[in-house]
């Protein structure tokens, strides 16, 4: 739960014979992520290019398929159930025999049904162009032709009608836009007979594309139309029969051609692993990954297809660096949303601490205590349960569950708060007539202690956040990032003894905001100065400390007297950004109770906006206020939460850049989370 | 600045902070163009933030153009990341930007279907876009043609400018015109989405996406002026006219034959030696770029000083990883054919500028 599948690598030695019985068990248990196995030592590379022929003919028997289906308008169906018939390599000459039959019935038909097509877009595009000079009596020939005047009339795309303007403007012209169209404007360009070819080369470096009056047509303008629509009548109807027959074809062979697909999909999957296997003298090598759990299961089922199969487990550690290892979570799917958001931070690397479950808690807890009311956070949570079963919104379906999440922890936060859609304490009871106090505290009244509180908070997660990066580091094995890195143990003492610095300015400085856990860290009998001090230097020299127990030579990479005050420069600035970033990291909580704060403010603007009399007004501007509220305020809280647990809480200890774990399988898995 | 800003960008100015400061510092870059060949740069690079990228490669795959198209899928993913928690008004500019590299992949297609028409050879020099491609580039090399291969595009974002353009290459069979008409309708594209921002938002895309564009505009227009002899009117028709420093009347007083020199280094007066550039084309114009995109490298440094709410930083940050990457592949390239650190130096945007 709190970390990725534990995975184990396997190798497999198969017997030739064997070869299509495995990759079939392979793929149809779908639990083995594949390697490439080219680099096993004594594996021959000449079988990689026998079957990358092999997979390449299937792959384009495949688009051949799609295209017939294509062009018939058909779609390739569900994928069929696990079958024998449905998971077998079939021969690649039988399938072609079979795709090419089709193909021919269906291409004649398309064929001509393209060529009509293409002559009926010609047809329109003459058409499109003439109609504007409808009303010239004039034979279009003697336009072109004419002795004094080059003309050209044709199609240019819109976005270069003013370019090719400017570029002419030195050149003496007549340019006119005949037809404004966004799609297909007409224009008209003339000028001196003289002036001809740098008309001309500027025409062309515009796209001009000149009038082509297909053979046959002459004469004025308006008899050119006149045949021009007796054609495309004509081309019309034949679209239709070629289409009628086309119909026809895809209702008596659209289950054959669908089968056919997933025959030959199937078979291309199966040669795409084999290209991927190692070729011994008489065997094959099969490396990859599988989830520890699921090995017993795969093992049974692959000595069951072969008796003579060798299969070899090398386990790996979750300890030290493991970016190879495919990275297979653990899919609970009332956690999803929360996956959903660590994997678009990024995906934990293998061994790594999976802060899903963490988010879990922190992200409701922490938009809660910022959106806190009980009646909006009921109606989050009930338009949050309504989007994840599709019966509103059905386009954030994925966001569904937390919403509801995030509504019933603003909810629970409500109770808390005694918050009611923006109804609290004097204000409750003067318009329900009973009391609703809060459990714990009123934002609105105890501002300043709701902010000290809100820092607290924000202390114990960038503390949890600094243990957990220990424990990454330990786990890692990285013992000088451990001692000396900014989150690792030299981090955190240092930032204890900033809060305990904290503590003794706020208690000095008598400020109106007490954050109570760096007050009672400051009491403690230490010299915290002297302390901030140690750890401060140990982290501005954090670089030649690690580069010392690391073994790294040069200790500091600098050239001359000049490089070396460029080093202290450096790590002086790098001191000084960490102390800052422990600063803005603690202090970016007090948003937490900022945002509690302001709920209840925006809360009292919508009520003076109402005023005091509960009628109609009243009540329409309290719905339109919450709505508001809702709608606005929920979102904004939703990204802060974002921010909050991205920023300052993930950043502190999750690295992520894990590999995906993508199981061999004939149709897909769906992306998790 | 106003609340929504703020708050809209929280999230992501967080996470670009976090991905910001794990590009190459100064001192990564000294140390790897320290490296003595090729496979220790790749041993040093592994211990960076490219690792991950070049763990899946054996050793008989490092070649320079596999390392490469690895450490290319770090951008992408960055692309990717950022893209995802961009608020919804820029993603539109975001995935344009991103569009860059799938333009780059089309022209990669049409030059790969007229010269080798082999999937797996073309395969190897695409972006790794992923799903955000709306390419069928297999098919499309497999088509063998690039009138069936553009067909392919239809129902695309690439069907128009492509259709305009097809007409004359039907004509005059020449990539150029196909490649020119894709650049126009990327960047004119880029700019309208930049310009539909609103304040803050809209000023720092217009001023780096804007930084960008001069830099390939100005190098277009001199490119097209010396190596490809074209008319004023077409220098005119293949360049734009928007930009952030490069005015219209730069570009056009370059095609109307004004000495090119004097005309950058009165818009660039950082950039010096522009004569001594334009004296020896083959070698100078790839030193001016490295010039000009240094000017553009700072604009992207900038970004980083100030109101941390805006795009700019996102932006600023996808470019700095395409320059990195792009500094990283001429180490790749000069280590496998060991080049002298002198010669290669002259190639590196952040030898000589500010490091990160």
């Amino acid at each position: 739960m709190f970390f990725p599948k534990a995975m184990t690598e396997l190798e497999l030695i198969v017997p030739a014979k064997d070869l299509l019985a495995v990759t079939r068990i392979l793929s149809r248990y779908g639990v083995f992520h594949q390697t490439d196995s080219a680099s096993y030592t004594g594996v021959a590379t000449g079988s990689a290019n026998t079957w990358q022929e092999t997979a390449s003919q299937y792959a384009a028997l495949e688009r051949r398929i799609q295209v017939i289906l294509q062009t018939l308008s058909l779609d390739e169906g569900e994928p069929p159930a696990a079958d024998s018939r449905h998971d077998a390599m079939i021969e690649v000459d039988k399938l072609r025999e079979e795709v090419e039959r089709i193909e021919e019935q269906v291409k004649s038909a398309s064929e001509r049904l393209n060529s009509e097509k293409k002559h009926l877009e010609q047809l329109e595009s003459v058409l499109h162009q003439l109609e504007p000079v409808e009303d010239l009596e004039i034979d279009i020939a003697t336009l072109r032709n004419s002795r004094y005047t080059y003309s050209m009339l044709g199609l240019i795309p819109a976005a270069n009608i003013d370019r090719l303007q400017t570029s002419l403007a030195r050149v003496p012209n007549v340019f006119l836009t005949l037809r404004s169209d966004s799609a297909k404007p007409v224009v008209w360009l003339a000028g001196p007979q003289s002036n001809a070819d740098v008309l001309n080369r500027a025409a062309k470096s515009a796209y001009l594309d000149p009038l082509a009056l297909p053979e046959g047509y002459e004469g004025t303008p308006a008899k050119i139309i006149d045949s021009l629509h007796k054609s495309i009548e004509q081309a019309k109807q034949k679209i239709e029969e070629l289409q009628h027959t086309l119909t026809n074809f895809a209702n008596e062979h659209g289950e054959e051609l669908r089968d056919l697909l997933y025959q030959v999909h199937t078979s291309r999957v199966l040669s795409d692993a084999i290209v991927r296997y190692g070729q011994l003298k008489h065997t094959y090598v099969i490396t990859g990954w599988v989830p520890v759990d699921d090995l017993p299961e795969l093992s049974t089922r692959l000595k069951n297809a072969s008796r003579e199969i060798l299969i070899e487990t090398l386990p790996t550690s979750r300890y030290g660096h493991n970016q190879h290892v495919p990275v297979a979570l653990f899919n609970n799917k009332y956690l999803k949303p929360f996956q959903m958001l660590v994997n678009t931070y990024s995906r934990p690397r293998y061994g790594e601490l999976d802060p899903t479950l963490l988010m879990a808690i922190t992200f409701p807890v922490l938009y809660g205590a910022m959106f806190g009311d009980l009646g909006q956070g009921l109606v989050l949570f009930v338009l949050g349960l309504l989007m994840h079963n599709k019966i509103f919104m059905k386009g954030m379906q994925s966001l569904g569950l937390l919403i509801a999440y995030c509504g019933f922890s603003a909810a629970v936060f409500g109770v808390l708060y005694g918050s009611v859609f923006g109804f609290e304490g004097e204000h409750f009871s003067h318009t329900f007539g009973f009391e609703f106090h809060p459990v714990w505290i009123s934002p609105i009244e105890d501002t300043l202690p709701v902010l000290g509180i809100a820092i607290d908070v924000g202390i114990v997660l960038l503390v949890v956040g600094y243990l957990l990066a220990i424990f990454n580091q330990v786990r890692s094995r990285e013992w000088a990032h451990l001692v000396f890195g900014h989150t690792g143990i030299v981090g955190f003492l240092l930032y204890l003894s900033f809060l305990g610095l904290l503590g003794m300015a706020v208690a000095a400085l008598k400020l109106p905001i007490v954050p109570k856990i760096a007050v009672a860290i400051s009491s403690l009998p230490l010299p915290f100065p002297v302390l901030a001090l140690v750890f401060g230097l140990a982290i501005m020299f954090s670089e030649v400390l690690i580069n010392l127990m690391e073994g790294h030579r040069p200790v500091i990479e600098a050239h001359g007297i000049g490089g070396f005050i460029m080093y202290l420069v450096q790590a002086f600035m790098d001191l000084f950004e960490t102390l800052i970033s422990q600063l803005s990291n603690t202090l970016s909580f007090v948003r937490v109770g900022a945002f509690a704060v302001a709920h209840g403010g925006v809360s009292m603007a919508i009520f003076a906006l109402a005023g005091e009399e509960p009628g109609f007004k009243f009540w329409l501007t309290i719905l339109l206020g919450n709505i508001f509220i809702i709608g606005f305020e929920g979102l904004i809280v939703g990204i802060q939460t974002m921010r909050l647990n991205y920023y300052e809480f993930l950043g502190k200890f999750f690295t992520g850049g894990g590999m995906r774990f993508d199981p061999l399988t004939i149709t897909p898995a769906k992306e998790e989370g | 600045m106003s609340a929504g800003g703020v708050s809209g960008y929280a999230a992501i100015s967080a996470r670009v902070r976090a991905m910001y400061s794990s590009l190459l510092t100064g001192q990564d870059f000294l140390r790897l163009s320290e490296a003595p060949d090729f496979q220790s740069l790749i041993g040093l690079l592994k211990q960076t933030a490219y690792g991950p990228y070049l763990e899946s490669l054996k050793d008989k795959d490092l070649t320079p153009r596999k390392v490469d198209l690895q450490i290319k899928g770090r951008l992408a993913d960055s692309y990717n990341s950022v893209i995802h928690i961009a608020p919804e008004q820029t993603r539109p500019l975001l995935k344009q930007l991103y569009r860059y590299f799938e333009v780059g992949n089309l022209k990669a297609i049409l030059r790969g279907i007229v010269t080798d028409p082999n999937w797996e050879h073309v395969r190897e020099i695409l972006f790794p876009m992923g799903s955000m491609s709306v390419l069928p580039a297999q098919a499309m090399v497999e088509s063998g043609a690039i009138a069936s291969a553009v067909e392919l595009l239809n129902n695309t974002v690439y069907e128009e400018p492509l259709n305009f353009a097809m007409k004359r290459y039907s004509t005059e069979q020449n990539l150029f015109t196909l490649e020119v008409a894709l650049d126009l309708f990327y960047w004119r594209q880029l700019w309208q989405y930049a310009k539909r921002l609103q304040g803050l938002d809209r000023d720092q895309a217009l001023r780096l996406i804007g930084s960008l564009m001069d830099m390939n505009n100005m190098m277009w227009v001199i490119r097209y002026r010396v190596y490809h002899d074209l008319s004023e009117e077409e220098l005119i028709n293949y360049t734009l006219p928007f930009g952030f420093h490069v005015r219209d009347e730069d570009i056009r007083a370059i095609a109307a034959g004004v000495d090119i020199a004097s005309v950058v280094e009165r818009v660039y007066p950082g950039v010096s030696d522009v004569e001594a550039f334009l004296d020896e084309p083959r070698s100078g114009l790839p030193q001016l770029e490295i010039r000009l995109k240094r000017q553009v490298l700072q604009q992207c440094l900038a970004a980083f000083t100030g109101n941390p709410f805006h795009i700019g930083i996102p932006i600023a940050f996808l470019l700095l990883s395409d320059l990195e990457i792009q500094d990283l592949t001429v180490l790749i390239e000069a280590k496998s054919s060991k080049m002298p650190e002198e010669e290669f130096r002259l190639y590196l945007l952040r030898m000589e500028t500010t490091k990160i």
